[in-house]
């Protein structure tokens, strides 16, 4: 593997670096409010999608620029250094869509999730499906040419936002249970939706829980076969758990600048220790950023992501979780105070990272299994 | 019995839920305690000792943390109450013990010591909760003085990050006028000796704190199941939940003998131990509490469940009177340069 640029790969991220340093909207971090925040970025998603920014590695008929994925690395790479807003996440459900839909599905819901359009969240969950997805309930009973849901997801994050939903629902209960789930694309304005909102430790509505009442849906809503919804939703963890899509290199880096600033506003970059410990969380971050490109070039040479999600997944928690640590030790009794109450918040933030997308236990798990450890 | 009367008290005054604390009948609680004759602990008998020991103060403030009970026993019945009666004023201290008012300290920027006025401009009423003043010390020719300052001016309600505790700001400077001179001047080895008690109830604050997060997430291992089994049969969460008993049964056994300490050895063993339970109860308070998050999996992420309530409370606590970083430096201080 090459880290150098190719002379294409060199030239796009100057103009990428220009067209950003133009771009970015001037204290767009600085907003609080909630609502506010979400219309920031989903303007920034439109922005990046006219410039050619998102999906990039997408099939040009859907959407994309037919790029390599190494072109999203930079993108995340320059967002990061030149503190851009937060890069769209569409990946890892625009990949179940890609992989599993119908020409005619692609060409419908492709092309308005990448341009932002329209926003997706993910209904896998529920209050006794967690870490054991498969064991979900709510159901989907085919009633001539639709499919009627019912059943209560949890932590459908973006829900309250989003547009529409990648939803697994169990379409035979009379099978083993991986085998009876069928995956869904629903619109969230479908009479029988509602949402409340779920406020997590950090006193942001982050998530939501949607209940679904005799919803409605076509029959040509259903993404793949039907049964085969398990493997849908592992694909989706799967790219879900990859930090390259899901901008985290980019949030990261300029978390670390904003750290590093903490720093030097308080006299602390004389400290050994506090040097020690910026240098660290550096180091963590390029590890990651490393292992990342390791799988995008894996991915450019055509093999989908395996196992190896997991470990992302694990580093990713970690650099995440440390760095909020470190604030936390650099803003000292601040942080307790209220005077940097923001910074509280983004600590709560990072503890669900261990969480969602699979637990940090559950990716151990799966490493062990890779690993062919005996069980 | 101490144990069962905090236990008791905490059972019906502590939040099973965040929004119980706009509910909870904190008043009711605050009697309960002075009738159990609980806050006047650091007040003095007749021959000038203390009522209670340092180690029934701690099993109070151990069993309130576990409740997170959201009353200012810290602030007003054994911070203040000490202060006051090492200064001397006994009334004042009887006073307290009464229930009737509620008086706390006042921290620095950094909530990391007592404040010094009139040095310190931002300064922190901690623990305020119902309290119409808060003590400080200046500093005069004889040592330190105690001076009590009305929480009425100048001071207003700060977003803390614990929810159990009022946190009251001042951008100062605190007019000298407004500072009330309280008992007589206290010598500087009064002034450690409540450092150490200051120290030892905190850090019984956090172990409790974290020994009731770690039995509510070891018993929601016995409830919760995922793929048809109990979480807690398997081996990854039996470690995290062992792992997090260690951390808090070490802070327990390092804080029960600051405790005994605190009336018991002459004070500068009293401080070094008390500093020792401090570092060990701040080192893993962190630590602890999140991994009982992490064990709740995503409900232990909401605003709505107790387990961040747990982790509010020992942050700010690590912080009260310096983390584990002060209190090393100052382990390395008498250890290594014997000062
Ligand atoms: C902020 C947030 C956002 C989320 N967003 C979404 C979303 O958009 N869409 C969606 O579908 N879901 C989402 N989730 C749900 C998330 O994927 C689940 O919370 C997660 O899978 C854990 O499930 P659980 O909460 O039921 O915990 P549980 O599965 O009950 O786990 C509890 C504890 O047991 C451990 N455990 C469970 N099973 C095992 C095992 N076999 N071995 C070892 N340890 C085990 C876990 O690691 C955890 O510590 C989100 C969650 C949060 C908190």
């Amino acid at each position: 593997m090459d880290y150098r640029d190719t002379p294409e790969e060199a030239e796009f991220r100057a103009t990428l670096r220009e067209w950003l340093t133009a771009t970015i909207p001037a204290g767009w971090d600085k907003i609080e409010d909630e609502e506010e925040s979400v219309r920031l970025r989903k303007d920034w998603h439109r922005t990046l999608y006219r410039a050619g920014y998102v999906g990039m590695s997408w099939p040009v008929e859907y959407g994309g620029r037919g790029l390599s994925p190494v072109y999203d690395a930079i993108l995340n790479e320059e967002s990061g250094n030149l503190g851009a807003p937060p890069l769209p996440s569409v990946g890892y459900i625009g990949r179940a869509i890609f992989m599993y839909a119908s020409e005619e599905q692609k060409r419908r819901f492709l092309p308005p999730l990448l341009s932002g359009e329209a926003s997706w969240c993910q209904g896998f969950s529920e209050p006794e499906a967690g870490s054991d997805l498969a064991s979900l309930r709510t159901a989907a009973r085919l009633d001539g040419d639709h499919y009627v849901v019912n059943g209560q997801k949890m932590w459908t994050s973006g829900g309250q936002y989003a547009d529409w939903c990648l939803l697994l629902a169990r379409t035979d209960p009379d099978v083993p249970k991986h085998k009876g789930i069928s995956a869904f694309l629903v619109s969230m304005t479908e009479p029988g939706v509602t949402v409340r909102p779920i406020v997590i430790a950090s006193g942001e509505a982050e998530t939501a829980e949607v209940f679904w009442d005799d919803v409605r849906i076509p029959v040509e809503q259903r993404l793949g076969a039907p049964g085969e919804g398990w493997r849908i939703a592992m694909t989706t963890v799967a790219y879900e758990r990859g930090p390259a899509d899901i901008g985290f290199i980019a949030n990261y880096r300029r978390t670390l600048r904003k750290v590093e600033g903490l720093a030097a506003e308080r006299g602390l970059l004389e400290k050994e220790e506090v040097r020690k410990a910026l240098a660290r969380a550096y180091v963590r971050g390029e590890v990651l950023r490393l292992n990342c490109m390791e799988q995008l070039s894996m991915r450019v040479s055509g093999r989908a992501p395996g196992p190896e999600g997991s470990v992302a997944k694990l580093l990713w928690a970690d650099a995440e979780q440390s760095l909020q640590h470190l604030a936390m030790d650099i803003l000292g009794a601040d942080e307790m105070t209220g005077v940097a109450a923001g910074w509280l918040s983004s600590y709560f933030t990072s503890r669900p990272v261990s969480v969602y997308g699979g637990s940090a236990q559950i990716q151990k798990n799966i490493i062990a299994r890779m690993l062919d450890m005996p069980r | 019995m101490l144990k069962d009367v905090a236990a008791q008290i905490a059972g019906s005054a502590g939040p099973s839920n965040p929004s119980d604390l706009n509910t909870l009948d904190r008043a009711a609680a605050w009697r309960s305690l002075a009738q159990a004759g609980l806050l006047a602990l650091r007040t003095r008998d007749d021959d000038g000792r203390p009522v209670g020991s340092g180690v029934e103060v701690a099993v109070v403030a151990e069993g309130l943390g576990a409740g997170l009970v959201p009353v200012p026993y810290l602030g007003s019945a054994v911070l203040a109450t000490e202060l006051l009666a090492l200064a001397g004023a006994h009334d004042e201290a009887e006073a307290l013990s009464e229930g009737d008012t509620r008086t706390t300290v006042l921290l620095d920027r950094d909530l990391s010591a007592l404040a010094v006025l009139p040095g310190d401009q931002t300064v922190y009423a901690w623990d305020a909760d119902g309290a119409a003043d808060a003590l400080a010390l200046t500093a005069g020719p004889d040592g330190h003085q105690v001076v009590r300052v009305s929480l009425d001016t100048g001071f207003a309600p700060a977003a803390g990050s614990d929810l159990t505790r009022t946190l009251l700001r001042s951008d100062g400077p605190i007019d000298g006028a407004r500072l009330t001179p309280v008992g007589s001047p206290l010598s500087a080895e009064a002034l450690l000796r409540w450092e150490a008690l200051a120290l030892t109830v905190i850090s019984a604050d956090i172990v409790g704190v974290m020994r009731a997060a770690v039995a509510r997430a070891v018993a929601y291992t016995k409830e919760r199941v995922q793929y048809g089994v109990l979480i807690g049969s398997f081996q990854a969460v039996q470690h995290l939940c062992a792992e997090a008993y260690v951390q808090a049964e070490a802070s327990a056994s390092a804080t029960n003998y600051a405790a005994w300490a605190v009336d018991e050895l002459d004070v500068a063993e009293a401080l070094l131990a008390a500093r020792t339970a401090k570092t060990q109860a701040a080192l893993v308070a962190r630590e602890v509490t999140e991994t009982v998050m992490q064990v709740f999996g995503g409900i232990g992420q909401t605003y709505e469940h107790i387990a961040h309530v747990h982790t509010r409370r020992a942050l700010t606590d690590r912080q009260v009177l310096g983390d584990e970083g002060v209190q090393l430096v100052r382990i390395a201080d008498v250890r290594l340069t014997g000062e």
